[in-house]
């Protein structure tokens, strides 16, 4: 039983990182704030949906089309409302808020509710490890998380473009000296994060199905994973993510069911009173309180 | 001249406009049903449906006998939107006042998904005397609420199962379960809403702690829950031989997909709303086999061979819509809720609210479900035997991608099946 | 020949911004039309709507409430998106207080209106450091939180909530009581920003160490800002569990703190009253919708963005322009 659990909260963990990635990516790193993310989630699955049961397109090219197009819709979306509001944090929140508040509700309105609307699984199988049966999806989840946050890492770090996402968040002014357009790693930062999200849908929505509450969760899950962490902090993700992954599911088999939501948003709200930089931020802590 | 043919023309044209608006003058005034739910949900859209079609039937029959004169139905509908999680009850309520005050119904059908709703509705229902036949919402609740001021609040009638009875039939179903495999020890899980858990306590109270069975764990799941594997492990390693799931949101199918990949060696039988309909196998990959789910009213989503009735109204529900009915809850009472309607008008003799409700309260009918009568708290009252009650059914998903009746005796068309791996105890 | 657009004040403004007011009928119309005519609208037209306007005009100034609200604290600095913990706070109260203690709605609401708002101010004194997006946040988590919490607990009814409240004794009662309310909140507040104690509350949205520089403690400042706010939101709560008779944990729901924020942002932040013409145009909007269901929350996502983006001063301001100001073409000097 304990072992049990210990499996299933590493792989509630390696959600809980896939889902926040994305976020901390635009939010974290390079200081655009996009509460549309959780929408943009939900979209890129509705998407793949789609493709694969309207037009019949085989599940990987209809996975990697609504990739892509979720990938573009985060910069049409930087380039045509955020840029006009740009550094202004609560029009950006707002605004982005209404975006996400929109296109969710126009799915719920669709009527695009119901156990008939999910992804296939990559490879139904299932086997035992620690007195469990886990499936073959979940391994796959956890393997993805830790490619992704080795790859953001690196990129952050090795890269022209990915030191250019930090400089922008470190200070704007000072990286437009050293020739970064700021305009351009900020539309960048946000259709990458939205691109995190759609390969998350991609392999998360198969284990349940795609709904518009869904989108609310997203983002409420992916904010706590990143301001626990820490802003701009890939490591903080990574110790956010085991941290609230572990408690949810130590809470739901020794304590009881319904107290699993509570734990993650209390976490949220101890760390932002104490701490709002975040267990490992470190940028920034004269601009989050006063 | 010139004058002369305008003139003609213009008495021509009057002429013209009368006879096309004769008919709608001469026909009497409709009567308005109100039917007020959620629409955007499939439950309430199929009852939706399910209503129109019974107002067609009756309309081209002829219509209702108020009296002397002949009336035919009419549908207005609004979107209370409450089953959505998120929307405040009183904006819900907002809708029904709406189509109260503004399309002045002679009665609301269908009803709330909520019973916080419901309940919560029921002051508005007796503040302007409508009567409502709830379709939809399950809490015992409201019936005590009647008993209690039956004089205020004797305009809310419910013509679905309540938690209640479909309490008889899971109790029902367990005896069967304990009866041919001799298993006796059951892990519950449910949603956390009023219903749900209602329904799970009161099969604990009245059936498993009465006949020696051994309650595992309780647990109730938040709506939007995506992960169940605790429950699921928990089950496994204490050795549970039934799991007993009462789920009623789309996104509930989760749990039914993580007890496959899990491989916990149980029966699942309860209710699990997405299971409800025959698209279920397609959806689930076909990964349901030897679920036992309950349907709620006989002829919504699932009929019985034995009782031609309800195959009937599914045919006739498929041929008007071109799809099977998909939900296991609402669209059967709903239909029989008009027919309730147009019998107790007819018997009233009158549109007038009190009298309408004293018709209601003398209904009995035979219809889809069975035979409809309603208690003292205006419920309808089910049973195992169409002949004497109405009935719900509980069906088990075969390997081949079927539902067969197991329960009531009365309908079943088969014994339980053992799914593969598991074994009986006897 | 060129010409470019010149904005100047009429001649009526500059008239009556002194003691010249008095001088004519038409200068003191033009003063108090602007206030009295919202003010007659709310107190005359209950006598004429159907009862379902009625319902729909106390939503409408429930919702203004909760606008105004919100509109002080972002003046304050303090941008919430999480009205509906005031709403509930205050809806709670008054239910529990009316269903298990049995008191009558006559000194429920107002007891709820200052608890409820008390309880809220003591929930967020932690986090009023916070500045800009983190104070947010925790707006947006803990409603979210404390319905998860009931849900958990099953206390004060739980997942069913309460039924049964005391009723007002009519809708009329109803109606003037929150639009007395409304009508009070938004000229007192309005008021109240222009002295210098709400030129301190602006001084911190604007820039906040400068308020500390200047010697005032700013946390208290917030705090009774939070408290005026959230007293307005708890009272808005308390009425509605008495009108619907019904209190339960859909009144932390994202509705009572999305339209709020909409209202406001649609009328014109900074202003208060269009915070309230915000409301009147969106709620009944809304009703008249109704029948497309859920799009309304689309289209409310939408203000939300157009009007950030396009129009960040909302109407009022715009009204408000025209009103005192005209444009002509005059000729360019070359």
């Amino acid at each position: 039983m304990f072992a049990g659990t210990v499996v299933f909260a590493l792989i509630n963990s390696s959600i809980l990182i896939l889902l926040a990635i994305g976020f901390n990516l635009t939010f974290g790193i390079s200081g655009v704030a996009n509460f549309a993310y959780g929408a943009l989630y939900i979209m890129s699955a509705y998407l793949s949906w789609t493709m694969l049961n309207l037009l019949h397109l085989p599940f990987w090219a209809s996975a990697a089309l609504s990739i892509v197009f979720t990938t573009i819709s985060g910069a049409m979306m930087y380039r045509f409302v955020l840029l006009r509001v740009r550094g202004q944090a609560l029009s950006e929140v707002i605004a982005t808020f209404g975006i996400g508040l929109s296109i969710l509700e126009l799915f719920r309105y669709l009527g695009l509710v119901g156990f008939e609307y999910t992804l296939p699984v990559f490879w139904n199988e299932s086997f035992m490890i620690a007195g469990a049966y886990v499936d073959i999806q979940r391994i796959i989840i956890v393997l993805i998380a830790l490619v992704l946050v080795l790859g953001l890492w690196l990129f952050t770090h090795f890269t022209s473009t990915g030191l250019a996402f930090r400089g922008i968040a470190q200070d704007e002014r000072t990286a437009l000296t050293f020739g970064i357009d700021s305009d351009r790693i900020a539309t960048l930062s946000v259709s990458f994060g939205a691109g995190l999200a759609a390969i998350a849908a991609t392999i998360i929505i198969p284990l349940g199905s795609i709904a518009p509450d869904e989108g609310y969760d997203v983002l409420i899950k992916a904010l706590a994973v990143c301001i626990i962490g820490g802003l701009g902090s890939t490591g903080g993700v990574i110790v956010a993510g085991v941290i609230i992954g572990f408690a949810e599911r130590f809470t739901d088999s020794y304590i009881g069911s319904h107290w699993t939501m509570i734990v993650s948003l209390a976490a949220i709200l101890l760390v932002l009173a104490i701490k709002p930089s975040g267990l490992f931020g470190q940028q920034k802590e004269l601009e989050e309180r006063i | 001249m010139e004058r002369k043919r305008l003139i003609i023309c213009v008495i021509l044209a009057v002429m013209c406009a009368w006879s096309a608006a004769a008919p709608s003058v001469r026909a009497a005034e409709p009567i308005v049903i109100g039917v007020a739910t959620s629409l955007g949900f499939l439950e309430g859209r199929e009852s939706m449906k399910a209503v129109q079609m019974a107002v067609d039937e009756i309309n081209a029959a002829g219509g209702v006998k108020v009296g002397a004169a002949a009336r035919p139905f009419r549908v207005e509908s609004i979107d209370l939107r409450d089953a959505a999680p998120g929307v405040p009850v009183p904006e819900a309520l907002l809708g029904l006042e709406k189509i109260i005050l503004e399309k002045k119904p002679t009665a609301l059908m269908v009803g709330p998904f909520r019973s916080e709703a419901l309940i919560a509705g029921m002051d508005i229902i007796a503040k302007y005397k409508v009567p409502l036949l709830g379709t939809i919402a399950m809490a015992p609740g409201s019936e005590a609420k009647i008993k209690a001021d039956p004089q205020k609040y004797k305009y809310v009638f419910r013509t679905c199962l309540n938690a209640v009875h479909l309490v008889k039939f899971l109790a029902g179903t367990m005896g069967a379960i304990n009866k041919q495999f001799g298993f006796n020890k059951v892990y519950v899980m449910t949603q956390d809403v009023a219903w749900a858990r209602a329904t799970a306590d009161l099969v604990k109270k009245l059936y498993f702690d009465k006949s020696g069975w051994t309650v595992l764990g309780m647990e109730s799941y938040p709506t939007g829950t995506s992960d169940f594997s605790s429950a699921l492990m928990k089950a496994r390693s204490q050795g549970a031989q039934v799991i007993m799931p009462v789920f009623d949101m789309p996104q509930s199918g989760t749990l039914v997909k993580q007890w496959n990949t899990m491989k916990v060696p149980t029966i699942m039988a309860g209710f699990v709303s997405p299971l409800a309909g025959s698209e279920a196998w397609k959806i689930f990959d076909g990964k349901i086999g030897g679920v036992l789910n309950t349907t709620f009213e006989l002829g919504s989503a699932m009929a019985a061979s034995k009782l031609p009735a309800s195959t009937d109204f599914m045919n006739k529900y498929q041929k008007k819509y071109g799809q099977e009915i998909q939900a296991g809850h609402g669209p059967a009472p709903s239909y029989e809720s008009v027919y309730i309607l147009k019998e107790a008008i007819e018997r009233a003799g009158s549109l007038e609210s009190d009298a309408v409700v004293a018709g209601l309260e003398k209904t009995d009918r035979r219809g889809v479900m069975g035979r409809i009568r309603y208690d003292d708290g205006h419920q309808a009252v089910y049973g195992f035997d169409p002949a004497e009650t109405s009935v719900s059914l509980v069906s088990q998903w075969t390997d081949s991608g079927k539902r067969v009746v197991v329960f009531p005796d009365s309908l079943a068309e088969n014994m339980i099946q053992l799914p593969a791996g598991l074994k009986s105890l006897k | 020949m060129k010409k470019r657009r010149e904005r100047i004040d009429r001649g009526i403004k500059a008239r009556s911004e002194d003691v010249y007011a008095l001088s004519s009928w038409r200068e003191m119309l033009y003063l108090a039309g602007p206030r009295l005519l919202p003010a007659a609208a709310f107190l005359l037209l209950p006598l004429f709507l159907g009862a379902y306007w009625q319902k729909v005009m106390i939503s409408v100034a429930v919702f203004a409430l909760l606008a105004i609200s919100w509109d002080m604290l972002a003046q304050t600095g303090m941008i919430s998106l999480g009205q509906a913990l005031f709403f509930g706070m205050g809806a709670y109260v008054s239910g529990i207080l009316n269903f298990y203690f049995g008191m009558p709605p006559w000194i429920a609401i107002p007891i709820a209106t200052v608890l409820g708002g008390a309880l809220c101010t003591l929930i967020l004194t932690p986090v009023l450091r916070l500045r800009g997006i983190y104070f947010s946040m925790v707006t947006l988590i803990i409603p979210l939180m404390l319905v998860r919490i009931i849900e958990a607990t099953k206390i004060f009814g739980g997942t069913e909530g309460l039924s049964g409240m005391t009723p007002l004794p009519s809708t009329l009662t109803e109606i003037y009581l929150v639009t007395g309310v409304l009508l009070g909140v938004l000229f007192g507040l309005r008021r109240l920003m222009e002295t210098d104690y709400g030129l301190v509350l602006k001084g911190i949205r604007d820039n906040d160490r400068s308020v500390t520089n200047a010697g005032i403690d700013i946390f208290w400042f917030k705090t009774q800002a939070l408290f005026i706010s959230s007293t307005i939101g708890a009272f808005a709560g308390a009425l509605m569990t008495h009108v619907y008779m019904f209190v339960g944990m859909p009144v932390f729901a994202l509705d009572y703190s999305i339209l709020p924020m909409a209202a406001a942002v649609v009328g014109g932040s900074g202003t208060l009253a269009g915070a309230a013409l915000g409301a009147v145009i969106l709620v009944p909007l809304s009703e008249a919708l109704r029948g497309i269901g859920g799009l309304r929350i689309v289209m409310y996502g939408l203000f939300l963005v157009v009007f950030t983006v396009a129009v960040p001063e909302g109407l009022f301001d715009y009204i408000q322009r025209r009103y005192h100001q005209m444009e002509r073409w005059v000729e360019i000097d070359q």
